[in-house]
């Protein structure tokens, strides 16, 4: 995160660090990816009972929004998780309690936010299609009459949660709804996925039926709404990003140091020092861009949409450059199952892949600077 | 380099910390330069050796900070400064936002200064420094040599003592306006029979003497900003001997970490490159060429577009977070080292890319002089001037991650049994 912390969030990061390190160490990533088991719904409260979604939710509903800058904390919290591959639901509920929060009636707020801090209630957002070019619009769902259709893809957490943020568009624009997961019609089927510390499911909306009440916010504000959504979802995406380079980073300086071949350190050896080198330049400047971004989207500042794919872009690209070099730096032992590298690399993959490439970040910040002709 | 000024909206202040005294000093800054200094003409370069009249200019701009009061922020009041603290030059700094400082007296401050006040006697400081603030004097560095770039400490040129002289002969190369600069700071070695750090010692030569020969170099891109030096017999007197004979290591890693600290910082005093902004610039050539060209409707153009300006934006934040974390003491100052790289790795990406954009209209027009050609330049400017990409990568390798140094087998032979670029085939 930022060179320059406030004392809350240096207390923050440190409790965050300890508590990952005892509770959730990678190692129990890799038991729950042995054992082919979800993360558990009491691990998520114990998670969320370290007041991580509460960053978002005022305390009349049992948060702190009030004490946090939440867009910053909530990285500072996810690059932590990073560092360990976490694998509970922390994006997926902090965005949905964030949309919430923000654009949520008097009576959604004081239903749903009180469950989410606590943990007790997982969200899920949907919003992206199931296709290669899918992942940064809201394009998968259309809304017609008062009936939603189409299918979700890559929706984290998509298989726990019990609520779920919609993004559907309709003639004119973009409605949001919160829906029950069990909802007549919805069908949501779990994928297998790179990733072993995190599930997604594709949720199909066969012609579900919605009343007024479930609409968030003024359909004339969702875009924008959407989008304040999307920048924060990026935002935790690109700081787990960080936190896991920067894991995996420290331990192959290590393995550097430590491992001997002719008679040398293999740390001694130019092809892998200047390597590590032009690392830990990429690394800064990704570190820098995150910095910026969350500060951007804390701040609601006019230029958070182009940080947030600057992030994107340095980050995706070097969180599996660095990762993956990471691998080949550790030579055969990297290949192994018993060592935990891989959990970083599918993670970095799957953080490169979803809510949008680089490349199409890149198109994006080409969008937003202007460069003119149809947008798509 | 073709480094220019850029536009200075955005930039942010720091007025609302002054204290007292520095509302004072900052008033009478705003006041002094008030009509009396050019104006920042965006576009313009920083420092340009064939413009003779602006050269003339930085040195009458110097002239006029040291009437007003304002030369030498932090140099010692002893020697002609005003003893002030960085806090001060900051506010300087951004008083001089809208002028165009002596951007090309920048070794004097920059590096002579922080070397004068290290490892000079008393008489060479009070001569001296007084003249690098009134812009008497321009200097220029002697250090890199045909024969070597990167293993700065073999160099060959000698200086031998005869009777109360010193006599310097060979070649210097590199020198940053050599043929406008008035003295030298000259690294020669002084003792071959030692090993090749302990045998070099540092000397203050006069440009235009005799014996020396000063000729521009032509780049690739037709400046002629550097120059090669020659070196005939060229005496030297022994009071011209900076910190001890044989010494000249010491003071030439005080000049090398005042290079790296004066970059990181911000070469150019006031040039804004190490203020806060509100918002990150984003760059417009990008767009304007891929719509020059006809190709904002190509998926391919646009992500290029896109991701040349994320890396141009991403140099900037990281410059950014380093002077940030290193003034914090968040980050160390090795980070300096890595942002520097950062940046010619990005800006070295972003110059292919808008290569790539330009396809054949980069080679024959209409794109050709714009962005690929500066593609060729950056290669120089950021990759190999000032320390090569790979010294760095060695510098960061060792003294940011801690990695273990390169074995250097030359290290404690006497120099005269090294094989150098001046022995090889003998």
């Amino acid at each position: 995160m930022d060179v320059v912390l406030s004392e809350n969030q240096t207390l923050l990061q440190q409790a965050t660090r300890r508590f990952v390190d005892q509770e959730h160490p990678v190692l129990a990533t890799r038991k729950l990816a042995e054992a082919g088991s979800a993360f558990a719904a009491s691990s998520w409260q114990a998670c969320a009972a370290q007041g991580w979604i509460g960053l978002f939710v005022p305390a009349e509903h049992g948060g702190m929004a009030e004490d946090a800058e939440g867009v910053i904390d909530a990285a500072i919290v996810a690059e932590e998780l990073g560092r360990q591959v976490f694998a509970g639901p922390f994006a997926s509920n902090a965005v949905v309690a964030f949309a919430i929060a923000n654009a949520g009636s008097e009576v959604q707020r004081a239903t749903h936010l009180p469950g989410l801090v606590s943990g007790e209630t997982q969200a899920a957002w949907c919003f992206a299609g199931t296709g290669a070019q899918d992942g940064l619009g809201p394009d998968a769902l259309t809304v017609s009459g008062n009936a939603i259709s189409g299918a979700a893809g890559f929706v984290e957490n998509g298989a726990s949660a019990d609520l779920l943020l919609v993004s559907a568009r309709d003639g004119i624009g973009l409605s949001q709804f919160l829906i029950p997961a069990d909802h007549p019609g919805i069908t949501i089927e779990p994928l297998r996925s790179l990733d072993l510390g995190r599930g997604y499911a594709t949720v199909r909306f066969d012609s579900v039926e919605v009343d007024r009440s479930a609409l968030l916010g003024d359909e004339e504000a969702a875009s924008a709404q959407f989008e304040r959504q999307l920048q924060l979802a990026l935002v935790l995406q690109c700081a787990e990003t960080i936190g896991l380079i920067d894991r995996a980073f420290e331990f192959t300086l290590e393995w550097v140091r430590q491992r001997h071949a002719f008679g040398r350190p293999i740390g001694s050896f130019q092809a892998l020092k200047h390597r590590l080198a032009d690392h830990t330049a990429e690394f800064e400047a990704a570190k820098a861009a995150v910095a910026y971004a969350a500060k951007a989207v804390q701040n609601r500042s006019s230029d958070a949409a182009i940080a947030v794919s600057i992030a994107k872009s340095q980050c995706g690209k070097q969180g599996v450059e660095i990762v993956r070099d990471c691998v080949q730096m550790h030579g055969g032992v990297g290949l192994t199952w018993e060592h935990d590298l891989h959990f970083y690399l599918r993670r970095a993959v799957a953080n490169q892949s979803l809510l949008g490439t680089p490349a199409m970040h890149h198109e994006r910040i080409a969008l937003l600077a202007g460069i003119e002709g149809d947008t798509p | 380099m073709n480094l220019t000024v850029s536009a200075t909206e955005n930039h942010v202040t720091t007025e609302d910390r002054d204290t007292e005294d520095e509302r004072a000093f900052r008033l009478k800054a705003r006041e002094w330069m008030h009509g009396k200094l050019p104006p920042r003409i965006v576009g313009q370069p920083f420092m340009d050796w064939e413009d003779k009249d602006l050269i003339e200019a930085d040195r009458r701009t110097q002239r006029v900070l040291w009437d007003g009061g304002l030369a030498g922020i932090t140099v010692p009041k002893e020697y002609g400064g005003l003893g002030l603290t960085r806090r001060h030059e900051t506010v300087f700094g951004e008083e001089a936002m809208p002028y165009r400082l002596a951007w090309h007296l920048g070794n004097n401050y920059n590096i002579v200064i922080p070397v004068f006040l290290g490892h000079a006697s008393e008489e060479q400081k009070r001569h001296y420094i007084p003249k690098m603030l009134n812009g008497e004097h321009i200097w220029a560095q002697m250090t890199s040599e045909p024969s070597g770039g990167s293993d700065l400490f073999g160099l060959i040129t000698r200086a031998e003592k005869r009777g109360d002289t010193w006599f310097l002969n060979g070649s210097k190369i590199w020198t940053t306006g050599g043929e406008d600069s008035d003295i030298g700071l000259c690294l020669a070695r002084t003792d071959p029979s030692l090993p090749k750090h302990q045998g070099l010692t540092m000397f203050i030569v006069d440009m235009h003497q005799p014996g020396m020969t000063v000729r521009p170099l032509t780049l690739v891109n037709g400046t002629r900003d550097f120059c090669q030096e020659f070196l005939d017999d060229v005496e030297v007197p022994l009071e011209n001997v900076v910190g001890e004979v044989n010494g000249g290591w010491a003071v030439a890693s005080t000049q090398l970490a005042s290079e790296r600290a004066a970059t990181s910082r911000g070469w150019f005093i006031g040039a804004g490159a190490s203020l806060p902004r509100e918002q990150i610039e984003i760059p417009t050539a990008p767009v304007k060429l891929a719509q020059e060209l006809g190709l904002a409707e190509t998926q391919r153009a646009r992500q290029i577009v896109g991701e040349v300006i994320a890396l141009q934006a991403l140099r900037e934040l990281v410059a950014q977070r380093a002077g940030k974390g290193i003034d914090a003491g968040t980050l160390p100052p090795t980070t300096g080292g890595v942002a520097s790289l950062a940046n010619s790795t990005l800006n070295q990406r972003a110059s292919e890319l808008m290569t790539e954009l330009a396809g054949p209209c980069g080679v024959t027009g209409p794109a050709e002089g714009g962005e690929p050609e500066q593609g060729i330049d950056r290669v120089w400017l950021f990759r190999i001037g000032g320390g090569t990409a790979e010294m760095l990568r060695n510098t960061i390798s060792e003294r940011h991650l801690g990695l273990p140094r390169e074995p250097l087998p030359g290290k404690d032979v006497p120099f005269n049994q090294l094989r150098t670029n001046a022995t090889q085939g003998s």
